[in-house]
């Protein structure tokens, strides 16, 4: 589990239970799977960092700073979001 | 196999497959991210082409080239995209080794200047390795487009190191780049290039001890390019690359002296307390803290607009649009950028999307391809420039100068090098690969492609794939040997193997699929019951695969590059270089295959060979003639298809033999080229064990297909 500056005043709820086009900050990753971990950190989807969910479906299309990333559910319900 | 250079001189590698112009002169490394501009800037800088398109895994192997900037000619290494020290992938994996290999006069490492924040905690990992660094922001374009103003004077100053923006799609910035990299390795490095990251002090001192231990003694033989802290950092998260450096140096006689012999277990103990005294894995520790510096710097060197809270990707622009309008002429840039907007969000529309997909399958890949290049333009070139004169003029000369029947029918026989071989390559294969390469060039460059993994991934996800296993499946109808190393990309080996199976069976290849396409189309039913068939096999065999090979199912994360404007030049270069490569690849073969059957004629072998293979073929309802299609399929399929073509041209073949032969085709493995590449990605067990099944099964396929057809009365 890797956390960031913790905002108590405001709900973390998971990527897929976040609306869409509503802007966040990323508040924690927490998987087990070491790998998952290492690349969500090196393609730059830290903690700290301001996400905005574009789509859910097809599949869960996410902006983090200018960048956009298509990730899974599997994988989003690892993203914790403060909103 | 890897796709040639095309170099700019001639004499370097002139018939030679690889190509591997500058070696021996000092060297320059691309590195950086994914799909941020490497190759762009290494065509710009070298001269010669390699691979461009929009979406992150396009190279996947290293390239070379050779540059002359100033006075003085550099050897050019252009890597597999990596996002960190740290790889993940096996494509990352290949750029991590070569920094660890190679010693490199200049290191670019080029980022994507909209990304800066995300980029430059690479940076500070390639200062930390103590490399010769020169930051190229790439992309400056689009970051202007978006508003963002970076002072990259200041940034320079902040990391130390000389600092340039670029738009290397465009050339710009390439003569401060080339005047920098010259200014550069002149100075000789007379500058430190260290960015001291401090982690804390509760893991400091593990990282310095273990950095004071890799320290080798004078003459120690191996070395690196990169920097022991480095080292030591990598060693802390478990990276294989340091720890094979580690295993190198124990075995290494006089790397470390006698004093120093328990090295190498102290290091593995220091690592483990490392990381046990961490709360959390020291990779996102050492992350974190990285990104806290760069946020630090970013925030003195980089201005974005403000943006709106609540953005959807449908109105993104037009949002923009309203809040700029107060700002000089950069309403009408975001307006600009609304348009790609609405077309990205069709394409990935859930619903709407498919349509989209139909839509391009059928213009780019149906009409163009199939019936365009492989009927009008094929049927021309066959029949009426090589059919009508120049076989007939070729024959007929041929056989007035060398009177001797056996060389006759070598050259301009049934089978003959020239008649078979040339004609097929030349008349057949050429235009139809091209069409194809055309059509999938621009697709590519748009970056369409990791849009339709987004779509697709869920479905892809029964069959034991991930959406991002859409992108070498879709260049495998291009080709499936460049498909197989385009595997690399994928994250699990379970994946990468059913991706591997799965492109060796029903993916048909362009040249191929142009010519079953053309052949089919003209009836449309046949068409429908190769696509039903074929895509039936797909998922049945994805399905199979993955409930019978062990392992995780695959996740899925992948960057979404923006849709681009596809340049004109790239795509005609790019075309071009993939037909070069097909035509060098596929003629050497087929003329190899008209003089084998040659010699099989002469000795009786070829009879032989096909009254073996006649089984098979009557088996499944074929004509005994039709063995010889099935005898080419074993060469290359596309080879075989052509000789379906002919038979087709004669009038041989019932419409429901013709669709029976052609789903056993495609069946086939696509050829040698391909099965060798298996070999090198997946080891030649697999390899073997992958064709073992492939022959069969196709058989039996045509053999139940033939059977339904029959069963049912179906005449085509
Ligand atoms: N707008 C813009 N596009 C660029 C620039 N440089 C490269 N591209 C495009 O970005 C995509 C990726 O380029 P490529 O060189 O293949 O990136 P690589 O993966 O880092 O080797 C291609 O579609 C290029 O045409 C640039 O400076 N500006
Ligand atoms: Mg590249």
């Amino acid at each position: 589990m890797v956390t960031g500056n913790s905002h108590l005043s405001m709900k973390t709820i998971t990527l897929c239970a976040m609306e869409t086009r509503k802007t966040g900050k990323i508040d924690r990753l927490e998987t087990k799977n070491p790998g998952i971990l290492q690349k969500l950190m090196a393609m730059g989807i830290l903690p700290g960092m301001p996400i905005t969910l574009l789509r859910k479906s097809p599949s869960y299309l996410f902006e983090v700073d200018q960048t956009r990333y298509a990730v899974d559910r599997e994988i989003a319900n690892h993203i914790y979001v403060s909103c | 196999m890897k796709l040639p250079v095309i170099c700019s001189e001639k004499e370097c590698c002139c018939g030679k497959k690889e190509c591997t112009p500058g070696k021996g002169l000092p060297k320059i490394i691309l590195i950086g991210n994914p799909n941020v501009g490497k190759s762009s800037l290494f065509n710009a800088l070298s001269g010669s082409y390699t691979l461009v398109s929009n979406y992150p895994g396009t190279s996947v192997e290293i390239t070379h080239g050779k540059a002359r900037i100033g006075e003085r000619e550099y050897e050019i290494i252009d890597t597999p995209g990596m996002y960190s020290l740290l790889p993940v992938s096996e494509e990352e994996r290949v750029s991590q080794l070569l920094l660890f290999e190679e010693k490199a006069s200049v290191y670019l490492h080029v980022i994507d200047a909209r990304n800066l924040r995300r980029m430059l905690s690479f940076t500070l990992q390639l200062l930390e390795a103590e490399l010769p660094l020169i930051l190229v922001l790439n992309m400056m374009d689009e970051a202007e487009e978006r508003g963002i103003e970076i002072n990259i004077s200041e940034l320079s100053r902040s990391l130390g190191i000389p600092v340039i923006g670029t738009v290397s799609s465009e050339g710009k910035g390439i003569e401060e780049l080339k005047a920098a990299i010259s200014e550069f390795t002149l100075e000789n490095n007379a500058q430190k290039f260290r960015q001291k990251m401090d982690y804390g002090s509760k893991i400091e001192p593990y990282i310095e001890a273990v950095e004071g231990l890799l320290e080798p003694s004078e003459e120690a033989e191996i070395s690196t390019g990169i920097s022991r802290r480095a080292i030591s950092l990598l060693m802390h998260q478990e990276d294989r690359t340091a720890f094979e450096y580690l295993r190198r140096a124990e075995k290494t006689p006089g790397y470390w002296d006698e004093r120093h012999e328990k090295n190498s277990e102290e290091i593995r103990k220091l690592v483990k307390a490392a990381s046990k005294i961490s709360e959390v894995p020291l990779s996102y520790l050492f992350t974190l803290k990285r990104q806290e510096h760069v946020n630090g710097i970013v925030e003195q060197v980089m201005e974005m607009p403000e943006r709106s809270e609540n953005k959807s990707s449908e109105n993104a622009g037009k949002i923009r649009a309203e809040d700029d309008t107060g700002k000089n002429g950069s309403k009408i840039q975001s307006i600009n950028l609304a348009f790609p907007e609405k077309i990205d969000s069709i394409l990935i529309h859930p619903v709407l999307g498919i349509p989209a997909l139909f839509l391009i399958l059928y213009f780019g890949l149906y009409l163009f391809v199939g019936v365009f290049a492989a009927g009008t333009v094929v049927d021309y070139l066959e029949n009426t420039v090589f059919g009508g004169y120049i076989n007939p003029f070729v024959t007929a000369k041929f056989i007035s100068l060398v009177p001797y029947p056996a060389l006759q029918d070598l050259f301009v026989g049934e089978y003959g090098i020239f008649t078979q071989a040339v004609t097929y390559a030349i008349a057949l294969i050429l235009p139809i690969v091209g069409a194809f390469f055309l059509v999938f060039s621009i697709i590519e460059d748009t970056g369409y492609l990791p849009r339709l993994g987004l779509l697709l991934d869920s479905m892809f996800k029964k069959i034991g794939l991930s959406g991002r296993a859409v992108i070498p499946m879709v260049l495998g109808f291009g080709c499936s040997t460049m498909a197989t190393m385009v595997t690399r990309t994928l994250e699990t080996k379970r994946e990468r193997l059913i991706a591997n199976i799965l492109l060796a069976l029903a993916i048909p290849c362009s040249a191929q699929l142009g010519i079953i396409l053309s052949i089919l189309s003209r009836n449309p039913e046949s068409l429908l019951i190769w696509s039903v068939v074929i895509l039936l096999e797909f998922v049945l065999i994805g399905f199979l695969a993955s409930r019978v090979l062990p392992g995780e199912a695959p996740t899925f994360i992948l960057e979404m590059p923006p849709l681009r404007k596809p340049k004109l030049s790239n795509i005609l270069v790019k075309t071009y270089s993939r037909m070069h490569w097909y035509f060098l690849e596929v003629l050497p073969l087929f003329v190899l295959a008209s003089v084998l059957i040659w010699i099989g004629r002469l000795t009786g072998l070829f009879a032989f060979a096909l009254k073996i293979i006649e089984y098979p073929t009557v088996w499944i309802g074929l004509p005994p003639d039709a063995a010889d299609v099935f005898l080419f399929g074993f060469f290359r399929r596309d080879f075989g298809a052509a000789g379906l073509y002919g038979m087709h041209d004669s009038g041989l073949l019932t419409g429901v033999q013709l669709v029976v032969a052609a789903i056993t085709l495609t069946l086939f493995m696509p050829c040698i080229a391909q099965f060798m590449m298996t070999i090198k990605e997946r080891g030649f067990k697999t390899a073997l064990a992958i064709s073992g099944f492939i022959f069969p099964f196709a058989f039996l396929t045509g053999f139940i297909v033939n059977t339904i057809l029959k069963a049912l009365g179906v005449s085509l």
